[in-house]
């Protein structure tokens, strides 16, 4: 009851940086309220991560490895960490909100019995209650919500918290885990990978990202161009999703993914609430659009207005130069 | 396949200035096109359930006009203390009493931001689940579900009954035509109480974020503007 689980998402073997962010977190807040922070790994590899947990806080990291976890299937990942949470008997369970985590929230949180904090921006967690704050109304206006309930789960927006390290002297218990795949009810047919993402949009230190002004083919080249000298991940608006110019999985704002980079490119994107809601926690924002009066200008630390397809060849001439 | 889809009611947040105007949430106008398209040719139904207040009444008929079968309308008149956990019990309750292959729900209302419902009614229901759908087809006793992931899309097969949670990506939802509008006036809605349900969590304010301000803003040639950038990003930002 007395203590904080987190459970670490994991991407190509490695802990996701949000994961971290949460973990780093939920260590500052149980220290200020006296609760220990365990951590929980669900991944065929997942004792061999225990360390990077027990340098970011958790001193007991709960390890059950079995190639199920890695099939993206919501029922064995629901079954294995309601079992560490039995275990584990925390006060609250914090994630990072990410597509993984969101497929198993609702359901994990009704057969734990556990009150759920979605999608928060910030949190904290004393032995009487859970308090948070999360964007609601397209990121318009932040709730203040609360749950006294004995157990509850909070899934934290990317980019809400830095990462840092504690010195925690940790222990790794492993755990057992059958699953009967006769009561799945599912199968995977296929994982269609979106190609040619080489750094994860959630995580990258720099987005350049791409709305209609960018029209074409040609005007996604400039924008490619953009991201591969600034080591970029590149984000797109719902319109050139539409359009099939860009993945889905690069969508970017309150349908898409949440981006909290150091510096953002906002290229030919026109700024409606949907994309900001999902990209306004950016430190520097650069956009660029021809109309002046494109509400992405509201946002954005330096405007500049003029037509993509004629500032991009100098930007990215000018970078290359800097950059290399 | 037999459907029912959730639908709720949510203010139109795409509105810059909050009009109070109130409109089917897009994922589950998404969710009852989807249905739709998959019964296509087919007699099977697509029926609806919402839970909101008698005013709710007309985006109930909004998608009975985009071709729903027939809806239950689950009279709260103020949605203000329920959240998702007490959402998800009432549900739960009603499909107690009725049968479906398939349940649909949008990923989440455009109000709230949760995603929670529908996976909890799905657990609760005791059924298989895929969320953020972006396409579903029908298979035999199957429901072939594409979903987008963190890295990519998965493709799983759910047994029915199953449930599954929409996006908007999936379709774009039609506009009722004349015909569907009349026959939707014409259709009874029965009403029904809510189960009595308890919430786990409490809103205690809402509040306007810090809003970020905004910087500066030039015009004038490429080579100019670029080398103004680059310069207050090296001197000012320090980004690069």
């Amino acid at each position: 009851m007395n203590s904080i689980l987190v459970y670490l998402s994991v991407h190509d073997a490695r802990i996701k940086r949000s994961s971290l962010e949460a973990l780093s977190r939920a260590r500052e807040v149980g220290k200020a309220s006296g609760m220990a922070v365990e951590a929980a790994i669900l991944h065929s590899a997942a004792a061999e991560m225990a360390s990077v947990a027990h340098a970011h806080g958790a001193s007991k990291v709960f390890c059950m490895a079995n190639p199920i976890f890695d099939s993206h299937l919501n029922a064995p990942l629901i079954a294995g960490l309601s079992k560490v949470i039995k275990m584990s008997s925390p006060r609250a369970v914090v994630m990072a909100s990410t597509e993984g985590v969101k497929d198993v929230l609702g359901a994990l949180a009704i057969r734990t019995d556990a009150a759920v904090l979605p999608d928060v921006a910030s949190f904290y967690v004393t032995s009487d209650e859970v308090t948070c704050e999360r964007p609601v109304m397209a990121a318009k206006l932040l709730a203040s919500t609360t749950s006294t309930h004995p157990l509850v789960f909070i899934s934290v927006r990317s980019g809400s918290y830095e990462v840092s390290e504690g010195e925690t002297v940790g222990t790794v218990e492993e755990v057992a885990f059958d699953f009967d795949e006769a009561t799945l009810g599912a199968t995977l047919r296929e994982i269609v990978q979106t190609t040619g993402d080489t750094v994860d949009l959630s995580e990258a230190n720099v987005v350049v990202a791409a709305g209609r002004g960018v029209r074409d083919e040609s005007g996604k080249a400039l924008v490619d161009e953009l991201a591969s000298i600034t080591g970029a991940a590149i984000g797109a608006s719902r319109a050139v999703v539409e359009t099939g110019l860009f993945p889905a999985t690069a969508q970017i704002g309150q349908t898409g993914k949440v981006v909290s980079p150091e510096l953002y490119f906002a290229v030919g994107i026109s700024g409606a609430i949907q994309h900001v809601a999902g990209m306004n926690n950016s430190r520097v924002i650069v956009a660029i659009n021809k109309d002046a009066d494109a509400p992405i200008f509201d946002v954005a630390t330096y405007g500049l207005v003029g037509d993509c397809f004629k500032i991009l060849p100098v930007l990215n001439a000018e970078l290359r130069k800097i950059i290399s | 396949m037999k459907f029912c889809v959730c639908i709720k009611q949510v203010p139109d947040v795409q509105a810059s200035v909050q009009t109070g105007r109130m409109v089917l949430n897009a994922y589950d106008a998404s969710a009852v096109e989807e249905a739709l398209v998959v019964n296509e040719g087919t007699d099977d139904v697509v029926d609806l359930v919402l839970i909101g207040p008698s005013s709710a009444t007309e985006t109930i008929r909004k998608a009975l006009a985009m071709g729903a079968s027939n809806a239950t309308h689950i009279v709260v008149e103020s949605l203000g203390g329920l959240d998702s956990h007490a959402i998800a019990h009432i549900l739960a309750d009603h499909f107690a009493s009725h049968e479906y292959d398939a349940i649909l729900t949008g990923k989440q209302s455009q109000d709230s931001d949760s995603g929670l419902a529908g996976s909890m009614l799905a657990e609760l229901l005791g059924i298989p689940f895929a969320t953020n759908a972006v396409g579903l087809k029908a298979e035999g006793e199957d429901l072939v579900v594409t979903r987008q992931g963190d890295s990519g899309q998965e493709i799983v097969a759910l047994k029915t009954p199953c449930l599954v949670t929409c996006s908007n990506d999936m379709n774009n939802p039609r506009i009722p035509s004349l015909k569907g509008i009349m026959g939707a006036k014409r259709k009874q809605i029965p009403n029904k109480e809510a189960a009595s349900v308890s919430a786990l969590t409490d809103v205690s304010k809402s509040f306007s974020p810090p809003g970020r301000e905004a910087g500066v803003k030039w015009e004038g040639e490429a080579e100019e503007l670029v080398s103004q950038l680059v310069s207050k990003l090296q001197n000012e930002a320090g980004v690069l």
